[in-house]
């Protein structure tokens, strides 16, 4: 009976000891997320860090080249979701896209920061070449905050600063990123962002180098295709839905679309800073100095590169010019533009090759006849837009910028409306022409067709302007 | 052994006693007016026997002299009349006025009788909820309570409904009431989940498989006062059904089949083709079966239902299976208990609808492949055979089976003190698959033909699990001119919310298994809170006549910030029942104006926000194969629920013996602490957070009109008619900049200060005196929440026959036509815009000429009914037959539905505003004949 007693008292005991407790406490909650402490201060978390800036701007570039490729003549928006204002240069501090870009501009910068400030030296494992690329990714947040917009905050609803402050900053981080770990890519972005200041010397000299290093470098970024970001600008091109239609110029048809479908797992890459540019720095730049020679040079170095460069042959039958009215664009090689013979490729035909890096209409003998004067440059110019298409450098060469959003100018109270960066700038010749930009006049079926201006000439005849040619 | 032997003598003695002595008794029962009584319950004292009362108030029963006959019925007084010498025993019931005070379950405890009560209760009883033909609690709602407004935003299979009754109060949340069944919370994911397939619009919502059969009563709760004890979420009001458990009596039984014919409705089509390409008359069939019955110490009901149909066009159709049980068990003379289970399985498949360039009704509606009104025969030939070959390709199903189960345990201490306690959980899993194969993505021409790697699978699972445990108890006291209840409680409910999401792509065709997928990616979002609080209510009653109640909720859950407290929510109210004064129904006018009652009410209620919005949080995203960091949610340790205070005062008036009953109540919400999620400063390159930074008003006035104008012996006409508005103002968006919370940024539904919420915005277009246009960005284009609505009934009984009619309305707020923009887009449509403006800019810069009026009048349901009585007896007790038409009739200001906002409810329980008419088919039209038999 004793026994019977301790048993029972035991048992009892025992089911008042709080293990019980979790049977029938149903408050705990814990959130499944990755708290600061998981992040910071770990191992590794550096290089995990940098993974997430590769992945930002992959979402930058989702941004800026829908806006930048619709602003330009590169592209038209013939019926899509994408933006309905860029076409007609409507810059407006309303538009989501303003608010969308600026804030992937600006998150890049913050994820590179934090990454210096605190994920690196928080990693037993961070290195120089991490650290050094997240100064990159600062510097690029600042090149392409200076490419866009005349004025932008450069920290969290601080004062706007001027572009060409911004690319003061980004050449200041490129550099360090140099002095950490020298790669190619750091000196051509250093050489863009001088490029666009007009420091022709400092230009030519971060433009070397960067060949210096490698003669064929090509940094690119790459889109998740399972996972996410997808490339925006792939489906804008390439996939076809019925609101994805947009058409190039017919003078840029045989270089579109730039990306196409790869796999399952990636994405087509956005190839955003590759050697071809700073032989076109250069050339542009022998051009400025009257050194017509040199600039062939650099010139024919850039078609052997070219030359080099991936040509993908892809099935592009489902693309039609355009959805809306089939075969109102060009899409025959029969039709000549703009007097020029071969531009436009017919997809119907079976499969056609498309430059998935860089691709041009320039040949030797261009580049042989060529002078030392505006035409010069003009063909130097259709080189560049050419080379660049997709690329999201048209717009930028067209001196057009952005505006800051009108919820930035509502919580930043450095910012009123009507500031300078709330203010969208575009050059007169360019407003003069906005509704012609990507206009062409073209009869269905007919073998030929003209794009009503030439933005290239017109870009040199405007040389001397700020806005533009910045070497001249 | 003698013993025994006299024992058996004796026994049957007694048993041939009893058979000589047992007769059929027979009578009729009547009421107080000398009606027929039909259902009327008739048991044999100390027995299990029993009857009812036949449609003409007949009842026969085999009973012996010197037992008793106990009468019972709803509403009535129990009459026990001995057995006499007659066979026959007449009776005439007596109005009980304790019993007809209906008995509101008023947030938690026992209930109180409804004449007590400060706020107002909509409610829909079984008759009602028998005679439609909906199996959607919210298409049962609909036009059925006068002051909801719920708005069907697509026709197709199981989408949800915009539900909301006063006004928009929160910019954080769909406005879906709380749904909670025999005092269990239920899942009312009104929306697609987060990871929910997207098919672009008109997702499957939870109110869809919200088990309706074997419901007692619903009622529907609409905030303020009368939701403050449910604390936590009951801002939006809540929806509590009852169920049956059946009733001491004689058992009954009933099947029931229906079948029906759906049809899509044309009326708001711009093209007769779109409905040549996709409508197709479908058949409905449904079967249904149901137990009822019962003695003193066990009552019991079951209930099983099968539907299927095929819908309105070619490619939908949904299948439902469900069953569910309730009883109740006197375990002792102080214990009861109270049980349910159901189960719904519920499968259906939807078409791509609105936001997607796959989708067939947009395109079509939107002209994205050109004006069909234009195309030659031939043309629409080809064009019709591509959209029957992507039709039959479209594979978009949801399957989702849920069992909901309660237990309430009913515990007598005294006459006075009573403990109830309830425990029930809710379990429902959702499967959504999008099977996007090759040969679909070659017909809708997104890869070119002869691909055959490029299908893709994509499987969401969710899992949502609510846990409710409720324990209170109710003391009443009655003393001479004061009487009490008082109930304290707690409430503890606990919901997690589990999603997964599996993505094939890289696919051949003619596989359904993710393994047979190139790429392989998934995703998860987890949900998890715990609510509790702690409650009390004290209802005070003063001579019988005023009722002075007060309370509140000590409220706690986990989606708050660290840095914050438990709430407390306080309630009041003020009952004045003029007319139950002695005096007063002496007078003479209480033969014209029978009841005169006042209220007035305040009470506060909240809104919590997504649970871990509060915490700082950071990301692993997979990116190209291995981890990638970034920033996630900012985080906000001062978040807590929005608190909406509102206060109420009311006047009931009854006619003639309540023949004409006219209710009228005045209202004003304010949400203080609204819980706003506006953009983020983009230099700070964070996301948004949700801050509690709003305060939102809604006042308004609700007027409900109930007459009964015709009232014979043989006919009944009854009549309803309700008109509600309702004036919402953002008072103050602390400093936040406007936010979109639908639409585009360009032409969006807009939270900003001095306007109501989710309003109209975009550039408009003004004509110049100089015969130019100025194009206005961020302007006003008007509210989109109706600010006037109601609905209107009436109920026709002649005999056996019976004839309904409902329907609802709104008027005076604004609508997108999104498909006309469109249209206008491709070229197609220029109905009504200036040729100036054509052509020379983007149409998102005179968006006011896309922007109509949402009002439209709506005619639900018409109904006819015939009882045919016990013609086929002793087979069936009563025949039923029941034809009934919804969506019959549809008058609107526009050419498009107001309702059909395909793109529905965006994010996961995120704010509605159903300001964009855009591409998904209205409600069809539905003929449903039914015939019942009843044992």
């Amino acid at each position: 009976m004793k026994k019977l007693i301790i048993f029972s008292l035991s048992i009892l005991a025992i089911s008042c000891t709080g293990d019980f407790g979790e049977v029938v406490d149903f408050k705990e909650i814990e959130n499944p997320n990755l708290s600061e402490a998981s992040v910071v201060g770990q191992p590794n978390s550096a290089s995990i860090w940098l993974s997430g800036l590769e992945r930002q701007l992959a979402i930058v570039f989702n941004e800026t080249l829908v806006l930048s490729e619709l602003g330009s003549d590169n592209y038209v928006n013939t019926q899509t979701f994408f933006n309905q204002f860029m076409d007609e240069l409507e810059i407006k501090i309303t538009d989501p896209d303003m608010r969308d870009t600026q804030r992937q501009i600006q998150r890049l910068r913050e994820l590179a920061v934090f990454g210096l400030d605190k994920v690196g030296p928080g990693d037993p494992n961070y290195d120089a070449a991490t650290e050094a690329e997240f100064n990159y990714f600062e510097g690029l947040s600042y090149l392409f905050s200076a490419m866009y917009f005349s004025a932008l905050p450069a920290e969290p609803t601080g004062v706007p600063i001027t572009a060409n402050q911004h690319y003061q900053n980004a050449i200041a981080s490129f550099d360090t990123a140099i002095a950490l770990n020298p790669q190619p890519e750091y000196h051509l972005a250093k050489a863009r962002a001088h490029y666009y200041l007009g420091n022709k010397n400092q230009a030519v000299a971060a433009a070397t180098n960067a060949l210096t290093l490698s003669a064929n470098f090509d940094r690119f970024v790459l889109f998740d295709a399972a996972n996410g970001p997808s490339n925006t600008f792939e489906s804008a091109l390439y996939q076809r839905a019925t609101f994805d239609d947009l058409q190039p110029l017919p003078t840029l048809d045989f270089l579109d679309p730039k990306y196409s479908f790869l796999n399952t797992s990636q994405d087509a890459p956005v190839h955003y800073l590759k050697a071809e540019e700073a032989h076109l720095i250069l050339a542009e730049a022998n051009l400025a100095d009257n050194n017509i020679e040199a600039a062939k040079d650099n010139l024919i170095k850039l078609l052997d590169l070219i030359g080099t460069r991936e040509v993908r042959t892809i099935d592009d039958s489902i693309e039609q010019r355009t959805e809306v009215v089939e075969g109102s664009r060009p899409d025959s090689t029969i039709v000549v533009v703009n007097g020029r013979e071969g531009l436009v490729l017919n997809r119907q035909s079976g499969p056609i090759d498309i430059p998935s890096v860089s691709g041009t209409s320039l040949t030797a003998n261009d580049v042989a006849a060529m002078q030392d004067d505006d035409a010069g440059l003009v063909l130097l110019y259709r080189t560049r837009q050419e080379v660049f298409i997709a690329e999201g450098l048209r717009f930028v060469d067209m001196g057009v910028k952005l505006v800051i959003d009108e919820n930035e100018i509502l919580l930043n109270e450095n910012i009123n409306e009507g500031d300078s960066g709330t203010i969208a700038v575009i050059p007169p010749f360019i407003a003069s022409v906005t509704g012609d930009l990507d206009a062409i006049v073209y009869v269905p079926g007919s073998e030929v067709a003209t794009t009503v201006i030439d933005l290239n000439e017109i870009l040199v005849a405007n040389k001397s302007s700020n806005f533009v040619v910045p070497f001249e | 052994m003698k013993n025994y032997w006299m024992m058996l003598v004796l026994l049957c003695c007694s048993i041939t006693a009893a058979l000589a002595q047992e007769k059929n008794v027979s009578g009729t029962v009547t009421d107080q007016n000398g009606l027929p009584l039909p259902g009327v319950s008739i048991t044999i004292v100390g027995t299990n026997t029993g009857t009812q009362t036949d449609f003409d108030g007949n009842y026969s029963i085999m009973a012996a002299m010197g037992q008793t006959l106990r009468f019972s019925y709803i509403g009535q007084k129990t009459v026990e009349q001995a057995v006499g010498a007659s066979s026959t025993i007449n009776v005439q019931m007596e109005e009980d006025a304790q019993a007809l005070e209906e008995v509101i379950v008023t947030g938690q405890g026992s209930g109180i009788a409804r004449r007590k009560l400060s706020t107002t209760v909509d409610v829909l009883d079984a008759e009602e909820i028998d005679k439609l033909p909906a199996n959607q609690i919210d298409q049962l709602l609909q036009s059925t309570t006068p002051s909801a407004q719920i708005r069907l935003s697509s026709g197709q299979p199981g989408t949800a409904a915009i539900i909301r009754t006063r006004g928009p109060i929160s910019a954080a949340s769909s406005a879906t009431p709380v749904v909670i069944i025999d005092g269990v919370r239920v899942d009312n994911l009104n929306s697609n989940p987060q990871l929910g397939i997207g098919t672009g619009g008109a997702n499957v919502s939870a109110l869809a498989d919200i088990p309706v059969e074997s419901i007692e009563k619903i009622e529907y709760i609409k905030g303020g006062a009368a939701t403050t004890l449910y604390g936590a979420d009951a801002a939006n009001g809540v929806i509590q059904i009852i169920t049956k458990k059946g009733k001491e009596g004689r058992s009954s039984a009933y099947f029931e089949t229906n079948v029906g014919v759906i049809k899509g409705t044309r009326d708001f089509l711009k093209y007769e083709r779109t409905a040549e390409a996709l409508f197709e008359p479908g058949l409905s069939q449904e079967f249904k079966v149901g137990l009822n019955g019962g003695n003193e110490k066990f009552t019991y009901n079951f209930a099983g239902n099968l539907y299927t149909d095929d819908s309105f066009n070619d490619i939908n159709e949904q299948i439902r299976r469900s069953f569910s049980f309730g009883l109740t068990a006197k375990v002792t003379d102080r214990l009861q208990y109270q049980g349910s289970l159901s189960f719904v399985n519920f499968q259906s498949n939807l078409d791509y609808n609105a936001n997607t360039s796959l989708s067939r009704f947009s395109n079509l509606e939107g002209s994205a492949r050109g004006d069909t009104a234009e195309f030659t025969d031939a043309e629409w030939e080809d064009e019709l055979a591509y959209y029957q070959n992507v039709g039959d390709l479209v594979d978009i199903t949801s399957t989702t089976n849920r069992v909901t189960a309660s237990n309430k345990f009913i515990y007598d201490i005294n006459d006075n003190l009573q403990v109830n306690a309830t425990i029930g959980i809710d379990n429902r899993n959702t499967v959504q698959e999008e099977l996007l194969n090759n040969e679909l993505q070659i017909a809708f021409g997104l890869i070119a033909p002869g691909i055959t790697d490029q299908g893709s699978l994509s499987r969401v699972l969710r899992s949502a699990f609510t846990l409710t445990t409720d324990i209170n108890l109710t003391h009443k006291a009655d003393l001479d001119n004061f009487s009490f209840v008082s109930i304290l409680g707690g409430q503890f409910f606990r919901t997690s919310d589990r999603q997964n999401r599996l993505d094939g792509s890289g696919g051949v065709d003619g596989t359904r298994s993710l393994n047979n997928f190139s790429e392989q990616a998934f995703s998860d979002f987890v949900l998890e809170n715990a609510n509790y609080g702690l409650y009390f209510l004290e209802n005070i009653g003063i001579y019988d006549v005023a009722f002075l109640e007060f309370g509140g909720r000590l409220d706690r859950n986990t989606a708050s910030g660290s840095n914050t407290d438990p709430l407390l929510l306080p309630k009041i109210g003020l009952t004045y029942n003029l007319s139950d004064h002695d005096f007063y129904r002496d007078a003479g006018i209480s033969n014209i104006l029978s009841t005169v009652k006042l209220r007035a009410n305040y009470g506060e209620a909240t809104n919590f926000a997504q649970p871990f919005e509060q915490d700082r949080t950071f990301a692993q995203n997979p990116f190209l194969g291995g981890p990638s960091f970034t920033f996630d949610n900012p985080g906000n340790d001062e978040l807590v629920s929005e608190r909406v205070k509102t206060t109420e005062f009311g006047l009931e008036l009854g006619f003639f013996s309540n023949r004409l009953f006219l209710s009228g109540t005045r209202y004003m919400g304010i949400t203080e602490d609204a819980l706003f999620t506006p953009q983020s400063a983009p230099s700070t390159g964070q996301l948004n957070q949700i801050q509690n930074i709003g305060e939102v008003e809604n006042k308004g006035y609700e007027f409900e009109l109930r007459a009964t104008p015709i009232q014979t012996n043989k006919h009944t006409l009854s009549v309803n008619l309700s008109y509600n508005t309702n004036e919402n103002l953002v008072t103050d968006s602390g400093g936040a900049p406007p936010f979109v919370v639908g639409g585009f940024a360009v032409l969006g539904s807009v939270v900003e200060e001095g306007q109501s919420l989710g309003y109209l915005r975009g550039t408009v277009a003004i004509l110049q005196e100089d015969g130019t246009y100025s194009f206005e960005p961020n302007t006003a284009l008007g509210d989109t929440f109706a600010p006037n609505f109601g609905s209107v009934g009436l109920n026709y009984t002649w005999g056996d026959f019976n004839f309904f009619a409902t329907a609802d309305y709104q008027f005076g707020g604004q609508i997108t036509d999104l498909s006309f923009l469109l249209r206008h887009n491709r070229g197609t449509d220029d109905t009504g815009i200036p040729e100036e403006l054509i052509g020379t800019t983007s149409p998102f810069n005179y968006t006011n000429f896309f922007v109509f009026d949402n009002d439209f009048l709506k005619v639900r349901n018409i109904g006819a009914s015939y009882n045919f009585g016990d013609i086929a007896k002793p087979l069936f007790s009563n025949i039923r037959l029941g034809l009934t038409a919804t969506n019959p009739f549809n008058w609107t200001a526009g050419n498009f539905d107001p309702e059909t906002t395909g793109a529905g409810i965006g994010t996961q329980n995120g704010f509605a505003s159903g300001g964009f008419a855009y591409g998904t088919e209205s409600a069809p039209r539905t003929y449903v004949a039914s015939l019942r038999f009843e044992f």
